[in-house]
C-alpha cells in the first residue's frame, strides 16, 4: 500500500516540508535589510553570461566596467562611486524578469542597465513599467521597443543601434552599389525567426524604394544556431544572384561564410551582411574573403576619430579583445548617465529622466562627434552609421561610407507613420 | 468521518502555511520575500501538478510544460484583449488548458512509459512550434509583448508585489488542498492501483483510458494556473515557458524533493530556486555547479530530499519499536 493513504504519514510530512521550507528561506534571503546610509549608486545590469550570445553579454559588462571605473577614479559624483550588480540570465527571458525585479526589490538599485538582447530586453522593459525604475536598454534593437507608443514609458530609454536605422542605411548604401554595377538581382538568406524575416524585410523594402529595379528572385531561411549550411548555400548558388543580403549574426555568420567560401559564392554574387563588420565575427572567420559589403557593428577605425582608437585600445589592453556592438553601446550608455548625474546632482529617477530625454553628448562613437537621446521617443540617434567592405587581414574593413542621418531620420518617420505610429 | 477530518486537517495547515508566508511578507515588508513566495507557488504548482502523474499515476510527461506555457498566454491574450476581469480570466485560461489537456491526453495515455513520455515531449514541441511560428498572435520567439494589464478586482491589485506574493500563495495552498484531496480521495487510490498493477486494475473493472485521462487534464489544468501566474509575475509570455527545459526543470524538482511523499515536489522546489538563485548571483558557470551538487544529491541519497528524511526516519521508529 502506498504511503499516500496514511494521514499520519501525510500529516507528519506536512510539518517537515514546513520546516524545510523555513529552513530554505532563512538561508536564501541572506542580503535583506541593508543599511541605506551614504551609499553608492547601485546600478543592476542583467546581462547574458552564459550559453552562445555570452561573449557579447561579456563585452557590454567589460565596457561598463571601465567606464565606470573611470567615473569612480575621478571622485564619482561628489564622492558616491557607482557600483554595478551584475547577474547572468543566461538569455533566458523569465530569468532576465525574474534578476530584475530582484536587483530592483531585494538590492535596491537606483537605476537598471538593461544588457539582454531582445526578448529578455521585453521581458525586463514590462518589469520596470511596473516598478518605474530608470532604466536604459544598451543592446536591444528591436525597433518597435521605442517607436510603438504604447511601449514607451518615462523612465526607459534605448542607448543601442535600431534595425530601422540599420535598414535605411543599409538599404541606400546597397542602392548605390545596385546602381553603379546594375545588381538587380537579389537573394536573401537570413535566420528564420523574427529578427530575421523583421530585419530583412525592411532592408529590401529600402533597397526597392532607392532602386526600384530591383527584383528579389528567392530566399532562405536557416535555422537560428544551425550547424550546416549546405542547403542554403546549394540554393543561394543555383539561384545565381548577382547579390545577396543576410542578417545573419555571430557563429551562424561566421559558419556560413566559412562554408559559402568553399562553394565560390562570393565569387559569383556580391555578398552584402549587416552585422558582419564586429570584431568576434571578422577575427573568427579563417580566410575572410576580400570584398564583401559589410555594415558596421563596431570599428575601432570607424568614425575614425581619436577618442575611438583609444577606448578600442584601452578595452583591448585591459581584457585582451576587441570591444563589440553592444561594447560601444554600454559605454556610451554609462556616458549618458554620468552626464545627467552631474547635471542633476543626485539619483532621483524622474529628474534624470527629464535630463536624459533630449541630451546631446559628444562622443567618439556620433556619426559627427556626438551622439543624442532624442526626446520624443527615448531612443539613441546621431550613432555612427556606415558601410564599408573586408579585407582579410586588421582593420578588416576599409573604404566606410558613413550613411546620412538627414535620409534616416526622414524615412524612419514615414516608417513610423505607415505603422501608425507617428 | 475520517474525510471530513482530514479535509479540516489539510485546510487548517494550509491557512497555518499562508500566515506563515503573510506575516514576513506584510509584517517585516521584505520584498525579496515577495519574490521568492511567487516563484515558489508558481514552480511549485507546476512540479505538484507533474507529481500527480509521476508519483501518483506512473505517468512520466516531458511535455507537462506545454499547459505550463498555455496558461501562460492564455491568460496573457485574455488580459490584452481587454473586457476580462482578472478572476474570469484565470478560470477561462485554466478551461482552456483543460481543453487542451483533454485533446492531447485522448492521444497520449492510451500509451505509457516512454512512448507516453515521448508523446507529450513530441506534443510541447508541436505547441511551441506553433507558438513560435504564430508571430501575430503570440509575438513568436519575442513573447507577448506590451505587458498584461491587471486591474484590481475585489480590493486586490496585482500590480502590487505584495498583492501579488498573497494571491500566489492562496493559489498555491488551495491547489495543494485540493490535490491532496484528489490523491487521498478513491479516485486517487485507483490512480495509484493504475501505477502499481494496471492488468489488476483492468481485472477489477476500472477503466485505465479514463483514469488515466483524468489525472492528465486536473494536472494540466493547476499547470495552466501556475502558468497564469507566471504570466502574472513577468507581464508577459514567452516560448521558454513551453520549451522542454521548463518541463525538465519541472522533473528535477520533483527528483530533488521525493516523489512518494505528498509535498515532496514543493521541499525541491525550494531547493531547487533558492540554489538557482544563489549561484546565478555568485557565478557565470550556473550549470557546471548546479550539475555538480544535483550529482552529489543523486548519488548520496539515490531519492529525493524528503523521501530520504521520511523513510529515515521511519526506518528509527521500527527500531524502536
Amino acid at each position: 500500500m502506498s504511503q499516500h493513504d496514511r494521514g499520519g504519514i501525510g500529516r507528519r510530512s506536512t510539518l517537515a516540508a514546513g520546516a524545510a521550507l523555513g529552513a530554505a528561506a532563512i538561508a536564501g534571503f541572506p542580503m535583506i535589510a541593508r543599511g541605506q546610509a551614504r551609499q553608492p549608486i547601485k546600478i543592476g545590469m542583467p546581462t547574458i553570461l552564459s550559453g552562445r550570445v555570452a561573449q557579447l553579454g561579456v563585452s557590454s559588462r567589460n565596457a561598463v566596467m571601465m567606464e565606470v571605473e573611470r567615473f569612480n577614479a575621478a571622485g564619482g559624483l561628489d564622492g558616491r562611486p557607482i557600483e554595478v550588480i551584475v547577474r547572468d540570465s543566461r538569455g533566458v527571458p523569465a530569468e532576465a524578469a525574474r534578476i530584475a525585479r530582484e536587483m530592483i526589490t531585494s538590492d535596491r538599485v537606483d537605476l537598471i542597465f538593461d544588457a539582454e538582447a531582445s526578448a529578455g530586453g521585453f521581458a525586463v522593459h514590462e518589469v520596470v513599467r511596473e516598478t518605474g525604475t530608470l532604466t536604459l536598454h544598451l543592446n536591444s534593437e528591436t525597433s518597435s521597443l521605442t517607436a510603438d507608443p504604447r511601449q514607451r514609458f518615462w523612465n526607459a530609454f534605448r542607448v543601442a543601434r535600431q534595425g530601422i536605422h540599420d535598414s535605411i542605411a543599409g538599404g541606400a548604401y546597397a542602392a548605390e552599389i545596385v546602381k553603379a554595377r546594375n545588381l538587380t538581382r537579389w537573394m536573401t538568406v537570413s535566420p528564420d525567426y523574427a529578427y530575421g524575416r523583421d530585419t530583412t524585410a525592411e532592408f529590401v523594402e529600402y533597397l526597392k524604394a532607392f532602386a526600384p529595379n530591383v527584383q528579389v528572385i528567392g530566399e532562405t531561411w536557416p535555422r537560428l544556431f544551425q550547424p550546416d549550411y549546405t542547403e542554403n548555400v546549394t540554393r543561394l548558388t543555383q539561384g545565381r544572384p548577382q547579390a545577396i543580403y543576410s542578417c545573419l549574426w555571430a557563429g551562424d555568420l561566421v559558419t556560413f561564410v566559412e562554408q559559402a567560401s568553399l562553394y565560390g559564392l562570393f565569387n559569383q554574387s556580391q555578398f552584402f551582411g549587416v552585422n558582419l563588420a564586429d570584431y568576434t565575427t571578422l577575427q573568427q572567420i579563417k580566410a575572410l574573403p576580400r570584398g564583401m559589403h559589410s555594415g558596421n557593428r563596431y570599428l575601432k577605425t570607424f568614425p575614425a576619430v581619436p577618442g575611438n582608437l583609444a577606448f578600442a585600445e584601452e578595452y583591448n589592453r585591459r581584457y585582451q579583445t576587441f570591444p563589440t556592438n553592444w561594447a560601444w553601446q554600454s559605454a556610451t550608455a554609462v556616458s549618458l548617465l554620468v552626464e545627467a548625474l552631474r547635471k542633476v546632482g543626485g539619483t532621483d529617477p524622474r529628474q534624470l529622466a527629464a535630463a536624459l530625454k533630449g541630451m546631446t553628448i559628444d562622443s567618439p562613437f556620433g556619426a559627427d562627434g556626438k551622439v543624442t537621446m532624442r526626446a520624443e521617443d527615448q531612443t539613441l540617434v546621431g550613432y555612427a552609421i556606415g558601410w564599408g567592405t573586408t579585407i582579410s587581414a586588421d582593420p578588416f574593413v576599409e573604404n566606410m561610407t558613413k550613411a546620412d542621418w538627414a535620409t534616416i531620420l526622414r524615412h524612419e518617420q514615414d516608417w513610423k507613420r505607415s505603422k501608425g505610429w507617428a | 468521518m475520517r474525510t471530513a477530518l482530514s479535509w479540516r486537517g489539510d485546510v487548517l495547515v494550509a491557512a497555518l502555511a499562508f500566515v506563515a508566508l503573510a506575516v514576513p511578507a506584510f509584517a517585516l515588508g521584505v520584498s525579496s520575500v515577495h519574490d521568492f513566495a511567487v516563484r515558489f507557488a508558481i514552480f511549485g504548482l507546476l512540479a505538484m501538478s507533474l507529481n500527480l502523474l509521476i508519483g501518483t499515476t506512473g505517468l512520466v510527461s516531458f511535455g507537462h510544460a506545454a499547459f505550463f506555457g498555455s496558461g501562460a498566454y492564455a491568460f496573457g491574450l485574455l488580459m490584452q484583449s481587454g473586457g476580462w476581469s482578472v478572476p474570469a480570466a484565470i478560470l477561462a485560461a485554466m478551461a482552456f488548458t483543460a481543453v487542451l489537456a483533454l485533446a492531447i491526453g485522448t492521444l497520449c495515455v492510451r500509451l505509457s512509459e516512454i512512448y507516453f513520455a515521448f508523446l507529450t515531449l513530441a506534443f510541447q514541441m508541436l505547441i511551441h512550434s506553433l507558438v513560435i511560428s504564430w508571430v501575430s498572435l503570440t509575438g513568436g520567439d519575442q513573447g507577448l509583448m506590451g505587458g498584461v494589464p491587471k486591474p484590481p478586482f475585489l480590493g486586490i491589485d496585482l500590480g502590487d508585489a505584495r498583492h501579488l506574493a498573497m494571491f500566489s500563495a492562496f493559489c498555491l495552498l488551495v491547489s495543494v488542498v485540493a490535490l491532496r484531496q484528489i490523491v487521498r480521495s478513491p479516485f486517487g487510490a485507483a490512480l495509484r492501483m493504475l501505477r502499481d498493477n494496471p492488468e489488476r486494475a483492468a481485472f477489477v473493472g476500472l477503466s485505465i483510458f479514463r483514469y488515466r485521462l483524468a489525472a492528465f487534464v486536473i494536472a494540466g489544468t493547476f499547470a495552466g494556473l501556475a502558468g497564469v501566474l507566471m504570466s502574472l509575475y513577468v507581464s508577459g509570455a514567452f516560448p521558454t515557458f513551453l520549451y522542454w527545459t521548463t518541463s525538465g526543470e519541472a522533473i528535477f524538482m520533483i527528483m530533488l524533493g521525493g516523489i512518494t511523499v505528498f509535498l515532496g515536489p514543493l521541499v525541491g522546489t525550494a531547493i531547487f530556486l533558492v540554489l538557482n538563485d544563489r549561484i546565478t548571483n555568485i557565478t557565470e558557470h550556473h550549470g557546471l555547479v548546479m550539475g555538480s551538487i544535483l550529482l552529489v544529491l543523486v548519488l548520496g541519497l539515490r531519492k529525493g530530499l524528503l523521501d530520504f528524511v521520511v523513510d529515515a526516519w521511519r526506518e528509527r521508529q521500527e527500531k524502536r519499536t
